[in-house]
């Protein structure tokens, strides 16, 4: 897991430079209905501005957890974080999935997320820490309506929970400190990998949806900077 | 068997007394019994006696004694035990032990009868209670648990005390045993006192190592000390072990988990697991790791820090997993500090404190607040907020109807300890109140308004003591105290006078009891102004006559807020005298002047002031001037921008003194601004802001008698002096051969700036244009300068000059403010024509004279003139001798004196030529463009002369020392010479062969051989040498080779520094004399060499 600040600047510059360049692209390129294209290319932004984000508020949080779990190289076992969505999943299955199970898969995996990560913030000891899981969180819930904007573009129904299986954070008896702490581990490195692999789906559902010439535009612009 | 008894009893003693005193016959002794024992075994066995009665009891009322039956006494035997003091006390038993009951302290006899096979023995013993063992029961574990949480065990048992008729102490002894190795990790002892009944005892140890991770064996044993008993105590046997272990019911593998501890203790953490664990790490530090049973281990932490927010990580790892816990390192609660309890408004108790030092323990494990009160029995409890900072730990407590005392206690409490501080308050004494509110200004009248404001709280009780601040712009601040009586919830009002009228006030108020605790905040700012009232004085007046003597002006300047008293709308002026008095129209309010037609008599002029409320008492001044006959115009000069006038005292002046000033410089009436002085002053400073600097200004004192005003002085002055801007003009009268009369003019007094104090006059030869006169102030000695300090003076006659002279004059005036500019002159002053004529004369005369002189010499001695001077001369084409043939005069090249060889002249080219003889001379033939003259072969020593060469024809010259030496210097570049010269190319092979009988060529000029270097190194042979031969001091060749080999002696650097090359070529004429150099064997070096990288360097 590689939660390292690292080219956070340039990441961040090359953002900013796409969405600079957002409100210009449908206007050059399209006229009239502009179809799932920007909603598509705002989430992929979005999940890429999350994934920035998330690099710092994981550093803080790691830090405020303590060794080991801010050594680089800590990788524990995954004990209670069964209940977790992975995002780790075969190539080849990843490449079968079809736009609509796509769409679904990172639906529900953010709102389980967003939940656990809701419960991190109340478990929180300072205030700063709270404020920048808020902060993330408030992020989170705006990528889930960016989805649920996707999906509806598209004509895809939102999932809907089922009743009793809404994960509930428990922090009881049961639950160690130390346990606790592993499970805020994988949350975050879940949440990375979560956000890695939306890029991903957003990237191929983004070429797949937008005419070559807009997507052609914004690539050499992204890249100009 | 008694006999053998005491028998064995007197022997002890024998033996004991014996050694005592003869220590010397111990062996005989010892030997001798010995004997005795033996034979006294024989006979008992012989006899079948009883041995060894031995007596036990576990609880003094029963004792147990036991006998060893002798030897071949098997099944069968009846013992007759019976006590012979004791009626009828005699048992038969088949057993060789038997029960009694506890006999009385002092000796008893027992007499044991054994009957076996028919045959009987009988022994008797003395049994005491001094003799009996007290043995109690082994206790019995009742039972052993554990609480895991705290890794404490609970023992319990049954202390049997009714067994025990008395109360006698009990030590029991319990020892703790770890592991399946059953190391001993505790042994304590427990001291109870019987009761005389069964009792349930307990007894509880906290392990330091969770007891999840070790068996624990616990184990316990007795002794009893019963006073009264006078036999040997023991004590019992160990009870039966019990143990505790941990079934692993849960995911949790690591213990204790999330505890909370005290900085600074030590702890033991271990670890449940199959796999083996590898490592275990506190924070980022690994610790040793201690093997329990079965794969568990355990880690020690001594001294434990203090943790961070989210506790401490303890991790154990194992191969492919990973187990650990939490520890929270804190500290107990401070006692709380600064605890203070006060109210703003008696209605609400608010308590606040500072925490003290942090415990570094957050969330479930923060601190708990909770405030007590004691009278009263009620408490809060602290809801802790977000971001707490050390004003927010405060606590509000409802205050309770008729109790003004209060007793608070604020407890803290973590899971480390708990602290309290206690703090008893007076609440009435402790009143801050809150900022008052609605705070408001009405007016009264023109020196007094009422401030109200809202105060919340239940004051009615007590008095408010309030403070008003009083601000009035341009004064210094003011505050009032006023004590009101508290109402509760309401107004209060206060009337504040004393103000002044028609004034902006600002107001603020603070209030608190009159038990003073602390101020409230101050309310807001209220700015009021007063109402008008009638203006306190009249305007202060002055009157000028008007120029022509007809108008009397009067003059009055505003009055001041302070004594406005409200805004001046218009002024009323009015003239009396005797006989009428006369009244003007209204004069609003910006006019500060009026002129009334008057005739000389005396009028007095009344002039009042009016605002809305009313008018202002008159002022009045008189028209009538006293007139001054004795008045002179004096100077003063100010200081500063203030200039001081001082007069003598006049009892005359009954009223008051009136200085008056103008700038000199207007027309009349002239009148600045005037000042009124009392009259029994003598001195004062006039001070203004229109003064300036360099204008001249007159003050005019008046004395007041009589109502009537009269001139006392008048003053011409200065605020400052400055130089004049002007020169003045000036301008030639008359000039004369040696004089010359100048005549100036007066400066403005506009443009003199000061009181003029003289004039500088400089004047010196000098041309218009050439003399600038410049630093006339320097003192040069050719200017003259007359210092005019007579400043009436308007004329200067400057005498003894020359004629026909250009003077260059210059005049400038001074003030005590500096010098003015200069305005200079230049005049030629008239000739002398009597010196002119004798000049013109007196030469023309003496040339006519020395004419006529010569003439006639020259006359009479022309003879002898004519011989000396211009003797007759022979015509040359008369001479035949001197004749030539035209044609041969005319430039045959047959007739030269000399004829060349035919020659191919090659070019050489001179370095340097540093030599009176150049070089070059040593070569028969020079190229006429090739000749340098000698000093410009000096001067330009790097110039390089092409020269045409040719091979040397004449043998080789002995070498003149003074030509090598000048000669040392100059170098020669060699172009060509290899076609010339073949056997360069191979230099290695010249310096083997023999120098003597190398005869190939021949040097243009010798080597020098003088360097001491050179001849060491080469021989004195060097100059026979035939090779060649640079015609240059190698020396001073300093082509310093970027690869010589330096490390050599200084001998082969001469060499090694490069030699002559061909140009063409560029190989080096001279092979280096190096031996060590490897490059020098290639003979074909070249300066590219020189910067490729030799591979054994």
């Amino acid at each position: 897991m590689d939660l390292r600040a690292g080219d956070s600047w340039g990441m961040l510059a090359c953002l900013c430079t796409v969405l600079w360049h957002l409100p210009a692209v449908p206007a050059l390129n399209r006229t009239g209905d502009p179809g799932p294209g920007p909603s598509i290319q705002k989430t992929y932004d979005l999940t890429r501005y999350l994934e920035h984000q998330l690099r710092s508020l994981a550093g803080t949080y790691l830090n405020y957890l303590g060794p080991p779990f801010n050594e680089p190289d800590f990788n524990p076992p995954r004990l209670g974080a069964e209940t977790l969505p992975r995002a780790t999943v075969n190539l080849e299955v990843w490449r079968s999935l079809n736009d609509k199970l796509r769409l679904t898969q990172n639906y529900e995996a953010y709102s389980h997320l967003l939940c656990y990560l809701r419960g991190l913030n109340r478990q929180a000891a300072t205030a700063e820490l709270r404020r920048s899981l808020a902060h993330f969180c408030t992020s989170l819930q705006g990528l889930l309506g960016s989805i649920a904007g996707v999906m509806a573009a598209l004509g895809y129904p939102l999932p809907q929970p089922l009743p009793g299986t809404e994960p509930t954070w428990a922090p009881g008896p049961a639950h160690s400190d130390f346990l606790q702490k592993m499970d805020d581990f994988w949350l975050l490195k879940e949440l990375q990998t979560w956000l890695w692999r939306s890029a991903k789906d957003f990237n191929r559902l983004k070429k797949k949806m937008q005419p070559p010439a807009a997507a052609v535009t914004l690539h050499l612009e992204a890249h100009g900077f | 068997t008694m006999d053998v008894y005491f028998g064995w009893r007197h022997l002890s003693q024998v033996v004991g007394n014996k050694r005592m005193r003869m220590t010397s016959s111990f062996q005989w002794l010892l030997s001798t019994f010995i004997l005795l024992y033996l034979m006294n075994e024989v006979n008992s066995q012989k006899k079948g006696a009883l041995r060894d009665l031995k007596c036990v009891t576990n609880n003094l009322q029963e004792w147990d004694c036991s006998w060893k039956a002798p030897l071949g006494a098997g099944r069968g035997t009846v013992y007759e035990v019976c006590i012979e003091d004791r009626p009828r006390s005699c048992y038969r038993l088949e057993k060789t032990n038997i029960k009694i009951a506890a006999l009385s302290p002092g000796d008893h006899e027992i007499r044991i009868n054994s009957l076996h096979d028919l045959q009987s023995s009988m022994s008797k013993f003395i049994l005491n209670e001094r003799n009996v063992s007290l043995v109690p029961d082994t206790p019995k574990i009742l039972n052993l648990s554990a609480d895991f949480s705290t890794s404490t065990l609970h023992l319990t048992w049954n202390d049997k005390g009714s067994l025990f008729p008395y109360h006698s102490n009990v030590i029991w002894e319990i020892k703790i045993l770890r592991k399946e190795s059953m190391e001993l990790v505790k042994l304590a002892t427990y001291n109870t006192t019987l009761s005389g009944k069964d009792a349930v005892r307990h007894w509880s140890w906290t392990s330091d190592m969770p007891l999840e991770c070790a068996t624990h064996h616990v184990g316990i044993r007795r002794y009893i000390d019963c006073p009264h008993f006078s036999g040997r105590k023991e004590w019992s046997d160990w009870s039966p072990m019990k143990n505790i272990s941990w079934t692993p019911d849960s995911q949790t593998k690591v213990f204790p988990q999330d505890k909370v501890i005290l900085v600074g203790s030590d702890i033991t953490f271990c670890c449940v697991s199959q796999e083996k664990v590898l490592l275990a790490q506190i924070g980022h530090k690994n610790c040793p790791l201690i093997q329990l049973d079965g794969g568990n281990v355990a880690i020690e932490i001594h001294n434990i820090s203090v943790s961070a927010n989210s506790g401490t990580n303890v991790v154990f790892t194992t191969e492919d997993n990973m187990f650990g816990t939490v520890v929270f390192a804190g500290y107990p609660p401070d006692s709380p500090q600064k605890l203070n309890c006060e109210t703003h408004d008696l209605k609400e108790i608010i308590c606040s404190w500072n925490p003290g030092r942090p415990t570094a323990l957050v969330g479930p494990r923060n601190t708990s607040y909770t405030l007590f009160e004691s009278f009263s029995g009620k408490y809060v409890k602290f809801k802790r907020v977000e971001a707490l900072t050390n004003e927010s730990y405060q606590l509000l407590f409802q205050m309770l109807p008729n109790q003004e005392m209060y007793n608070f206690t604020l407890n803290a409490r973590n899971p480390l300890g708990r602290s309290a501080s206690t703090i008893l308050v007076n609440i009435t004494e402790r009143v801050s109140p809150h900022a008052p509110t609605s705070f408001k200004v009405k007016d009264i009248n023109s020196t007094a308004v009422t401030l109200s404001w809202h105060l919340p709280g239940n004051f009615a009780k007590i008095y408010l003591l309030c403070e008003i601040e009083i601000n009035k712009a341009n004064s210094i601040q003011e505050s009032r105290n006023v004590t009101v009586k508290g109402v509760e919830n309401s107004s209060y009002l206060v009337a504040v006078d004393k103000l002044n009228p028609y004034t902006v006030y600002t107001f603020r108020i603070r209030c608190s009891t009159e038990t003073f605790w602390k101020w409230s905040k101050w309310s807001n700012e209220r700015k009021h102004l007063t109402t008008e009232a009638i203006p306190s004085k009249g305007p202060d007046t002055w009157r000028e006559w008007s120029s022509d003597g007809k108008n009397l002006i009067i003059y009055w300047k505003p009055l001041p807020i302070n004594e406005a008293n409200g805004k001046i709308l218009s002024y009323n002026v009015s003239c009396s005298s005797n006989e009428e008095t006369q009244s003007l129209s209204e004069i609003p309010d910006p006019q500060h002047k009026a002129e009334i037609q008057l005739d000389k008599n005396d009028y007095i002029i009344s002039v009042v002031a009016k605002n809305s409320v009313g008018s202002s008492p008159p002022s009045k001044i008189a028209s009538m001037e006293i007139p001054n006959d004795d008045l002179k115009v004096e100077q003063a000069v100010g200081i500063g921008k203030k200039i001081l006038l001082t007069w003598h005292h006049n009892p005359n002046m009954t009223c008051d003194y009136v200085i008056k000033w103008c700038n000199s410089s207007r027309s009349d009436p002239c009148l600045m601004d005037w000042k009124k002085v009392p009259s029994n002053t003598t001195e004062t400073i006039i001070e203004s802001d229109q003064f300036r600097p360099g204008i001249r200004y007159n003050f005019f004192l008046y004395g007041c008698r009589n109502q009537g005003y009269q001139l006392l002085r008048s003053i011409t002055g200065y605020i400052e002096e400055l130089a004049p801007i002007v020169a003045p003009n000036f301008t030639v009268e008359d000039t004369s051969a040696d004089s010359i009369l100048v005549k100036w003019e007066d400066i403005p007094v506009e443009e003199l700036r000061g009181f003029l104090r003289g004039y500088l006059f400089y004047f010196e030869k000098g041309e218009r244009d050439t003399s600038k006169m410049r630093g006339l102030e320097s003192g040069r000695s050719d200017i003259k300068v007359k210092n005019i300090t007579d400043i009436s003076q308007k004329t200067l006659r400057i005498a003894d000059l020359q004629g026909k002279t250009s003077y260059h004059l210059v005049l400038r005036a001074y003030t005590d403010g500096g010098m003015g500019p200069e305005k200079s002159m230049f005049v030629v002053t008239k000739e002398n024509s009597v010196g002119l004529i004798i000049a013109i004369l007196i030469p023309v005369g003496v040339a006519v004279l020395v004419g006529i002189v010569t003439s006639i010499l020259c006359y009479r001695k022309r003879e002898w003139i004519k011989e000396t001077f211009y003797p007759d001369i022979p015509n040359p084409e008369n001479c035949k001798a001197l004749q030539f043939q035209k044609s041969v005069c005319e430039g045959s090249s047959a007739l030269k004196t000399l004829e060349m060889n035919p020659c191919t002249p090659n070019n050489v080219e001179v370095l340097e030529t540093r030599s009176t003889v150049p070089k070059i001379e040593d070569t028969e033939i020079m190229s006429p463009v090739a000749e340098r003259p000698e000093g410009h072969s000096e001067a330009e020593p790097g110039n390089h002369v092409a020269v045409s060469y040719c091979p040397p024809i004449i043998e080789e010259e002995l070498p003149d020392p003074a030509v090598d030496e000048a000669g040392g210097t100059a170098q020669v570049i060699y172009i060509d010479v290899q076609s010339m010269y073949q056997p360069q190319a191979k230099p290695e092979e010249e310096q083997d062969s023999d120098p003597v009988a190398g005869a190939g060529y021949k040097p243009q000029m010798r080597l020098p051989i003088n360097s001491a270097a050179e001849a060491t190194a080469v021989g004195d042979d060097v100059d026979k040498t035939a090779g060649y031969r640079p015609q240059a001091n190698v020396n001073t060749w300093h082509l310093v080779s970027p690869d010589s080999p330096r490390s050599t002696d200084s001998n082969s650097e001469i060499v090694s520094f490069g030699s002559p090359c061909s140009i063409n070529s560029r190989q080096f004429l001279i092979p280096p004399k190096d031996e060590d150099s490897p490059k020098s064997n290639g003979g074909g070096w070249s300066f590219t060499n020189f910067f490729q990288n030799k591979p054994n360097d």
